[in-house]
């Protein structure tokens, strides 16, 4: 990919080097013909090791970046690495947030990532009230209708090595780029543009047969779960606990037309309503009362009315035909 | 005087007060002690009723003294304003609740609080202030003037002319025909018998907005001046005029007080000459500070001719020639005799007036009202704005006031509130036909010539038709306003004030369909008469008598304006009128039939009017046979779009034919002039909804296949259309059968309820799919030629719609269907009240759930609504889609809902006041923006009554609008910021106003760009109508394209579209593969391989969809969905600032050195939007999309 020269204004006048703990990594972006008449911009790449509140496993090999850029993939940072900064090797990068959201960029990772974005907490199979779920796996998944997603403008990934040394390595790459002034290029992936949205496209019209099979693999995945609760229900219901008392589950009955139930309930409950609001000026003092709420509701009506006016004239000037 | 009690009744109870409030105030009167069943006014039979509505009658205090007022249409009750008299004094009556009034009950004298309020504020608004002292000593100046000036001798009519004119260069203003050269008679110059104040400013009626305030000085000349004939052969008038330049003589000369003098006719009769002082402008005269005027009038005072003689049957203008061959018929001269008659009772009328202002305590307020009402719809007391003016209002007004001896009680009641004056006056105008039953107050005796058109309403104690300047047309005109506000007024939901006395109803391009242009200098020189000013009446007339005909049902109004006229120097005579001028004819079509191709004349059996026919149409006309058999004279118009509209044609013809060859050259003809904008916008012999009908077809041939498809695994409960393209308002028609429908539209499809549903959302979505799956495959297997796929959406949405089935029909047509279960809202709610979920889950299922009501219940609801509108008003289809394009061509689409701009359309249809319901495109369109322009979002909702018809059954009621009014409140209080729902539009099927609008869509930005383009549209209209009044631009010359455009350099940069991805360059594209193919082999391609693939593809969307996820609000979009050539960027200020770096600032950022102290944290530095390295990024985003992009330095 053709590279552009930095502007030497860029490199020589900018000072910053680093913020807070992070290190600012200027990234030369490619040239484009679209953007023939505008100056060269580099992009920043804020990078540290990662250190987050909770440490985890992985932690020590990991390097934080922030502000990546929205076509960033986990190819295209394994390159960075691999080819420009230090060499070190990538086991995984987590981005963030991407477009569409659920897109795990990762494909080796994409059966957890799936699901577990999805914001819901389910295992598979597992009951509690009256929740079934089903976590979705390659198979029951509805079939993904993009080849990519992107990233959220300004957000970040972390870069997971193989090792800790690939990870120190990079790091000291990165401190040594800026440093040394080093020209780092950016080279996205490609596969952007039309195409990408053609072949978006026609994921969304999934073949027939596809589709039909994960509808089938989830369906049936619910269906074992269901039986299963319903298992678990109608045990709940026959055995009591320790304390001999029987808990109260939901089930015991699937039938049709609970809407139409309800509503005839409803529509009983309202006649009954009905009757009795017929009645409410059965004394005087009812009749009395309403009037004076009447009253009321008039007089606040008025205020309400007069106050709008007010606002009126405030906000628009005074009330004159138009000329 | 009350009108008789049983009419009252009736009509109160049309109002709306419902059979329960009767009912309730019938309790009441039990309750009551008897005692005021001795009143004798029936009036307080309304207040019952009345206080009904409102409660408590007792506390009302709703007995006056001297019977309630009661009009026809608005029951009484008694208010407490400082306006009313004092038989509205409230009355509490003694025990029960004493509540303090204090102006709560004028609900109903007032049409609302609301309304009464804002009159109120009006009132205060265009009173001027009285008693100013530089106007009275003015006039005091003036009149010591007048005084002083010396009598002169009487002198030959010619003699005395000359003589004014050499000795102090004043030239008297006889009116035309000048006075014949032998006459005998002499005029001099005397004393003035009394000289008075009289107009609306000594009665305290005047308004000061707009014209210059003018008080009116009336010099009574002495009755020795006149002779007992005089009335005759204009005799009068010429003693008036010298009179008058006498007075202008000594004015001219008075040394002391330098004042500014013109001649004017008195509302454009030549035959009033008047005189008009201003203040001299290098004076630093007694007045100068102030601006006004004093008109200085002539009146011979009362009972000096005759009345009788002066009648309008009665002939004043004896012809030339000997009497005895012509004193047989003599023809009546009833605007002769009315001017003079006029001229008679000034002083009549100051008295009539003031008595009534006197007798009745909200006179003057309701004349004020009936002069800002009459000036918003360009009425006006001179001959050339139509004859009905302030005066006219006022004296009709206090005549309709007292009662006319035998005819009963006066049609106005003394008790009347200022507003139910008003009212009853608009409605006595709107529902009287006084040119065929004429008005006559205490003129029993008076018979009153029946001429077509012309209106009475006579007052036989003066003698004088006060309509007589009235031409038929502009008392039509007046008629349909009339109409009009009455009908609006009627309103009892919406709050009618505006329209009623704020907006400009007058203005040519909002109130007309089409505007005719006739130049003066077309119109052929009488020889007879040296200035066309003379033959202009029957010239008018004749236009008039001639176009009604020969238009006839095409047309519901047509109104002819002619030039402005104005003063002349006192030394100069009366100017000739300008060639340079020209006649105007506003046209309100009506849409059903202004297209129609054939006119049917008379049978050719029925020989008189087939002659008479014939004649009127000359060559047009032709005898043709019907296929019922009858054979009728007929005329057809062509339907090629060169010759232009049918209402042109006819236009043309009649000018060609009845006026003169030169007049329909030169005439010029604008109407509907911006539906060319959209393909198919005109209505020219088809109504707008035409182009999409082949889609509706389309629509309904799929519905009867599904639904007689067998093996379902469930019934079909409905299939309804949910979609712009199938309620007549996508911008282009969706497809004509040469070609692939590109946009599929969205179905909905409801299944039987079934207990076998699973009961969990995500399962729902896939028991769609597989029954998505299950009807694609019957489909396909019932009928081969239905290409089927399902397609998934809202990937990152799992509780949202997932699938779709998208049906493409063997005639190009193309749909989109989607299962409604309504199972979803309730889990959705279910998950919504869900306490254990963690908020972004409960905001998901909050959107989820705004989305199925959106989808699955609104859209559906409002297409049906919408196309229903659409075939009820014939112009509203075209109009919805003029203002989509607008919106799309300003880059805005994408930021509102079509179904919001339907909603705005819609409301200029459904709530047309002031004007009527438009008749085409553009009016429906140019109203829309006229509106849009004034809409201040901020504080007040949009509110549609889809249901409105004219029975209103199902129509929104007051308390409908409160609760939509109360919600919307709730929203700003609850968002003051307008971070989410900005613009609030309810209907009768959306209370929640929140449907459409809601996540900010549009932004604040974004509605504020909508209202100042609106009001730049409309700045522009304005100044193209003065231009047309003036006579400077002609009615064809406007260009309506730039409305459509707007500077691209207003965003900060722009991404030009690639051409194979704009709607252009598909265009084009398509031209070229029909070009390029043999007509056989294109519809072999048709028939077998149809362009599947790219149906719903556009990538141009996408690519902008993704740019709004991943900038978030730190780019605003404007995009034009339909296929537009750019796309371009606004920098958020709120966003692209400098801020404190820190790690997620959610944008693309370069680090700075920055002294910002939120900084400190990280260093000092702060952050600003990396703008190239985010422009870069687009550009490697859009790739081969993009084909280049503009940046706008808009730092300013």
């Amino acid at each position: 990919m053709p590279s552009a020269k930095p502007s030497p204004k860029s490199r020589t006048s900018r000072a910053l080097t680093s913020v807070s703990s992070f290190t600012i990594l200027p990234l030369t972006l490619p040239a484009l013909p679209a953007l023939k008449s505008q100056p060269p911009a580099p992009h920043y790449l804020y990078i540290q090791p990662h250190a987050p509140k909770l440490p985890e496993p992985d932690t020590e090999r990991s390097l934080f970046l922030a502000n990546i850029p929205i076509d960033a993939t986990d190819g295209a940072i394994r390159a960075l690495f691999a080819d420009q900064l230090g060499g070190g090797r990538v086991e995984r990068v987590v981005f963030e947030a991407t477009v569409p959201s659920y897109a795990a960029l990762n494909t080796k990772s994409q059966g957890d990532s799936g699901g577990a974005r999805r914001g819901k907490k389910r295992k598979r199979g597992v009951v509690n009230e009256d929740k079934v779920g089903v976590v979705e796996d390659a198979e029951t998944a509805l079939p993904r209708v993009w080849e990519r997603g992107l990233c959220v403008s300004g957000s970040s990934a972390v870069v997971v090595f193989v090792d800790r040394a690939s990870a120190k390595g990079a790091w000291v790459a990165v401190k040594g780029a800026v440093k040394g002034g080093e020209e780092v290029v950016w080279r996205g992936e490609g596969g952007l543009g039309e195409k990408r949205y053609r072949d978006h496209h026609s994921l969304t019209f999934p073949p027939r047969a596809t589709l039909q099979k994960s509808i089938n693999a989830y369906l049936t995945a619910f269906t074992e779960a269901e039986t299963t609760r319903d298992r678990l229900r109608a045990k709940q219901r026959a055995v009591p606990d320790e304390d001999g008392f029987v808990t109260v589950v939901r089930g015991g009955r699937i039938g049709p037309a609970r809407l139409e139930e309800a509503q005839a309930a409803k529509e009983k409950a309202d006649e009954k309503d009905k009757k009795r609001i017929a009645k409410d000026d059965f004394y005087r003092f009812q009749t009395r009362e309403k009037k004076k709420e009447r009253e009321m509701d008039l007089r606040r009506k008025f205020e309400e009315d007069r106050k709008k006016v007010q606002e009126m004239r405030e906000r628009r000037g005074k009330v004159v035909p138009m000329s | 005087m009350a009108p008789p009690a049983t009419k009252r009744r009736k009509l109160s109870h049309s109002d709306s007060s419902e059979d329960r409030d009767v009912a309730i105030s019938g309790s009441n009167n039990f309750a009551r002690n008897g005692s005021e069943d001795s009143e004798q006014s029936s009036g307080d039979e309304d207040p019952m009723e009345e206080h009904g509505l409102y409660g408590d009658e007792d506390a009302l205090g709703s007995e006056g003294e001297e019977g309630d007022s009661v009009e026809e249409d608005t029951p009484v009750a008694v208010k407490k304003s400082k306006t009313t008299g004092p038989e509205h004094r409230a009355k509490p009556r003694k025990g029960i609740d004493d509540i303090p009034q204090d102006g709560v009950y004028t609900a109903e004298i007032y049409k609302s609080n609301l309304f009464k309020l804002q009159v109120d504020e009006l009132l205060k608004q265009v009173k001027p202030k009285y008693g100013k002292k530089e106007v009275t000593n003015a006039m005091h100046t003036l009149k010591s003037i007048i005084e002083q000036i010396p009598s002169r001798e009487p002198q030959l009519v010619h003699d005395a002319e000359k003589s004014l004119l050499k000795s102090s260069k004043v030239s008297t203003p006889f009116p035309h025909p000048r006075p014949p050269k032998d006459a005998k008679y002499k005029l001099e110059y005397e004393k003035p018998a009394v000289i008075n104040v009289t107009g609306s400013y000594v009665l305290e009626i005047a308004t000061k907005h707009g014209d210059e305030l003018c008080v009116d000085l009336v010099v009574t000349m002495p009755s020795s001046l006149f002779q007992e004939k005089d009335f005759l052969n204009y005799r009068y008038f010429y003693k008036r005029a010298y009179y008058l330049a006498c007075i202008a003589v000594g004015i001219k000369e008075s040394k002391d007080h330098k004042f500014e003098i013109r001649f004017e006719s008195l509302n454009g009769n030549s035959l009033q000459p008047i005189l008009v002082v201003r203040p001299s402008k290098d004076a630093s005269g007694d007045f100068s500070a102030s601006k006004f005027c004093i008109n200085v009038l002539l009146s011979p005072g009362e009972k000096i001719f005759s009345p009788e003689k002066l009648l309008p049957e009665k002939n004043c203008v004896r012809p030339k020639g000997s009497k005895d061959e012509l004193s047989s018929k003599l023809v009546p001269t009833p605007f002769y005799n009315a001017t003079l008659q006029a001229d008679c009772s000034i002083t009549a009328y100051l008295k009539v007036l003031h008595a009534a202002s006197k007798q009745c305590d909200a006179y003057k307020d309701a004349c004020i009202l009936g002069r800002v009402w009459l000036r918003q719809r360009g009425f006006h007391g001179h001959a050339r704005k139509g004859g009905f003016g302030n005066f006219e209002w006022a004296a009709i007004i206090a005549i309709l006031l007292q009662s006319s001896s035998g005819t009963g009680a006066p049609i106005l009641s003394a008790g009347y509130s200022s507003y139910q004056l008003f009212k009853a006056t608009i409605q006595f105008l709107a529902t009287r036909d006084l040119t065929k039953i004429p008005f006559a107050f205490q003129a029993a005796n008076v018979s009153l010539p029946k001429t077509e058109g012309v209106p009475y309403f006579f007052d036989g104690e003066r003698g004088l038709n006060l309509l007589f300047k009235m031409t038929a047309w502009s008392y039509r005109l007046l008629q349909k306003e009339a109409k009009n506000t009455l009908k609006s007024l009627a309103d009892s939901t919406f709050d009618q004030f505006d329209s009623t006395f704020i907006l400009k109803v007058e203005s040519p391009l909002y109130r007309y369909d089409s505007i005719l242009e006739l130049p003066l200098t077309g119109f052929e020189q009488d020889t007879n008469e040296e200035d066309i000013r003379q033959t202009l009446p029957r010239t008018c007339k004749k236009l008039y008598t001639t176009l009604t005909r020969g238009l006839g049902n095409r047309i519901t109004s047509l109104s002819i304006s002619l030039p402005e006229e104005t003063g002349w120097q006192v030394s100069s005579s009366r100017p000739f009128e300008d060639r340079q001028g020209r006649i105007l004819i506003g046209l309100e079509t009506d849409p059903v039939n202004s297209t129609r191709l054939v006119d049917h004349g008379p049978s050719a059996e029925n020989k008189k009017e087939a002659a008479s026919f014939r004649q009127f149409w000359g060559e047009k006309s032709e005898l043709r046979r019907f296929k019922d058999g009858s054979i009728l004279e007929s005329l057809v118009w062509s339907q090629k779009e060169s010759s232009g509209t049918i209402v042109e044609q006819i236009i043309r013809h009649i000018l060609q034919r009845h006026i003169s060859a030169r007049v329909a050259e030169s005439a010029k003809f604008s109407g509907d002039s911006f539906n060319h904008l959209i393909t198919a916008g005109g209505l020219s012999g088809q109504s707008g909804t035409t182009p999409f009908l082949t889609l509706m077809s389309a629509f309904s041939t799929l519905e009867k296949d599904i639904r007689s498809l067998e093996n379902l695994p469930l019934q079909i409960r409905h299939i309804i259309s949910a979609d712009p393209q199938l309620r007549y308002s996508s911008i282009d028609p969706p497809f004509n059968v040469s070609k692939q429908m590109k946009t599929p539209a969205s179905i909905v499809v409801q299944f039987e309820g079934s207990g076998r549903w699973p009961d969990d959302l995500l399962a729902i979505q896939r028991t769609k799919v597989a029954f998505l799956l299950k009807l694609a495959e019957l489909l396909s297997g019932e009928n081969a030629q239905y290409v089927t796929r399902v397609g998934l959406e809202n990937t990152s949405q799992p509780s949202q719609n997932q699938s779709f089935l998208d049906i493409i029909t063997p005639s190009g047509a193309a749909f989109r269907l989607r299962i409604h279960h309504d199972r979803e809202a309730f889990l959705l709610h279910h998950q919504l009240k869900d306490k254990s979920l963690d908020g972004p889950s409960r905001e998901a299922a909050a959107h989820a759930l705004a989305t199925y009501k959106r989808d699955f219940l609104r859209i559906p609801a409002h297409t049906q609504a919408m196309q229903a509108l659409c075939t009820r008003f014939t112009a509203l289809s075209p109009s919805i889609r003029l203002t989509k394009k607008w919106f799309a061509s300003h880059l805005l689409s994408s930021h509102f809902a079509p179904e919001f701009i339907e909603l705005l359309v819609a409301r200029s249809f459904l709530q047309p006041a002031p004007w009527t319901t438009p008749s085409c495109a553009t009016n429906g369109f140019l109203r829309t923006l006229f509106w849009l322009s004034r809409w201040d979002w901020t504080h007040s909702p949009l509110v549609v009554d889809l249901a409105n018809t004219e029975s209103g059954a199902d129509s929104m009621k007051a308390d409908d609008l409160a609760a939509i009014t109360t919600r919307f409140e709730a929203w700003r209080r609850i968002d003051r910021d307008l971070n989410r729902v900005v613009l609030f539009a309810a209907s009768n099927l959306d209370p929640d106003g929140t449907t459409w609008t809601d996540r900010a869509r549009p932004a604040k930005v974004v509605a504020r760009r909508m209202t100042v383009l609106a009001q730049a549209a409309v700045s522009v209209l304005k100044d193209t109508e003065l231009g047309i009044v003036a006579g400077k631009t002609g009615v064809a010359d406007f260009q309506p394209e730039t409305l459509f455009a707007g500077p691209l350099s207003d965003y900060s940069f722009v991404l030009r579209i690639a051409r194979p991805f704009t709607r252009f360059g598909r265009l084009k594209a398509d031209a070229k593969a029909d070009n390029a193919m043999f007509k056989n082999l294109q519809l072999q391609m048709q028939s077998e391989g149809r362009d599947v693939e790219a149906v719903g593809y556009a990538p141009a969307s996408l690519f902008v969809e993704e740019l709004k996820e991943v900038y978030g609000n730190t780019i605003i979009w404007f995009y034009d969905e339909e296929g537009g050539d750019v796309v371009a960027g606004l920098w958020n200020p709120l966003a692209a600032g400098k801020r404190g770096w820190k790690v997620r600032l959610g944008t693309s950022t370069v680090p700075v050195a920055g002294k910002a102290k939120a900084s400190k944290r990280y260093g000092g530095v702060d952050a600003v939007v990396n703008t190239g390295g985010i422009l870069n990024e687009i550009a490697r985003l859009g790739g081969d999309l993009i084909e280049k992009i503009e940046v706008f330095d808009i730092q300013k």
